[in-house]
């Protein structure tokens, strides 16, 4: 989108705009018609061929899931690692830029790995999920973390680290611990849970 | 001035901009996780006390 059209402070208003819009979405009554809207595509999950493997054939369902949760356990390194540095915690003897640039491109492939295990997973327990609270909870929170992933946090450190206020700098590496923790715990409250 | 001086300082100016840009979005965005987390966790611990307290007096 040209600046032109929002001004000097396209991102942000785009980003209150969106936060805005998911909070308007979490607690209104506007959720409940696309959650109902939402349930034909969860039952056709269940009938696709995903959806057969994951219900019927389960060491193939372990064996992805395995594969998920170590898409997890890799994202959660990078997380750690790229945020441990910005807040000057972690591999401190080591330039910024590296750590950021090196765990990014991880934490890309770390991401496709629990998209694609979680699409497959998700396909063969559909309607179980479709019916947890705690499974939207997750699909919010992971929407949220991706979003401020590539949206807030990549475009900020891409600049010179010296360059960035300290104090924002640590905000966003706390916030974004904060959200792929989220993303890590609901999606073991899954496990727990049904 | 010329051109090329120009044209650097247009670039520098820009670039100013955007890194404010970054900034403000990521400030509002992290405002926002961070207090949400907040109040989230205040209110799961406050529960698990409450829960606590009937069970064990």
């Amino acid at each position: 989108m040209p600046p032109a059209i929002l001004g000097p402070y396209t991102r942000t208003i785009l980003t209150a705009a969106i936060i805005a819009a998911a909070l308007g979405f979490s607690f209104t009554y506007a959720r409940l018609s696309v959650y109902t809207e939402l349930m034909p595509f969860f039952e056709w999950m269940e009938t696709t061929w995903f959806g057969y493997v994951g219900k019927t054939w389960g060491a193939a369902f372990a064996t992805i899931q395995a594969g998920h949760l170590i898409g997890l356990a890799v994202l959660g390194g990078c997380v750690i690692v790229s945020d441990g540095r910005l807040l000057g915690v972690l591999l401190t003897d080591v330039p910024h830029r590296k750590v950021i640039d090196r765990a990014d491109r991880v934490f890309f492939w770390a991401l496709i790995t629990l998209l694609a295990t979680g699409v497959f997973m998700a396909c063969g327990v559909a309607m179980k999920i479709y019916y947890l609270p705690v499974y939207w909870y997750k699909m919010l929170a992971l929407g949220a973390g991706i979003l401020f992933h590539y949206y807030v946090r990549r475009p900020l450190v891409a600049h010179e680290i010296e360059s960035i206020n300290p104090i924002i700098l640590k905000m966003t590496a706390i916030a974004s611990i904060l959200v792929w923790f989220l993303v890590a715990a609901t999606g073991r409250w899954i496990g727990f849970s049904g | 001035m010329s051109e090329e001086n120009q044209t650097a300082a247009d670039d520098q100016t820009t670039g100013s901009a955007e890194l404010k840009d970054a900034q403000t979005s990521a400030l509002v965005t992290a405002s926002t996780f961070i207090i949400f987390s907040a109040i989230y966790w205040f209110f799961q611990i406050q529960s698990v006390r409450e829960l606590l307290e009937l069970a064990y007096g």
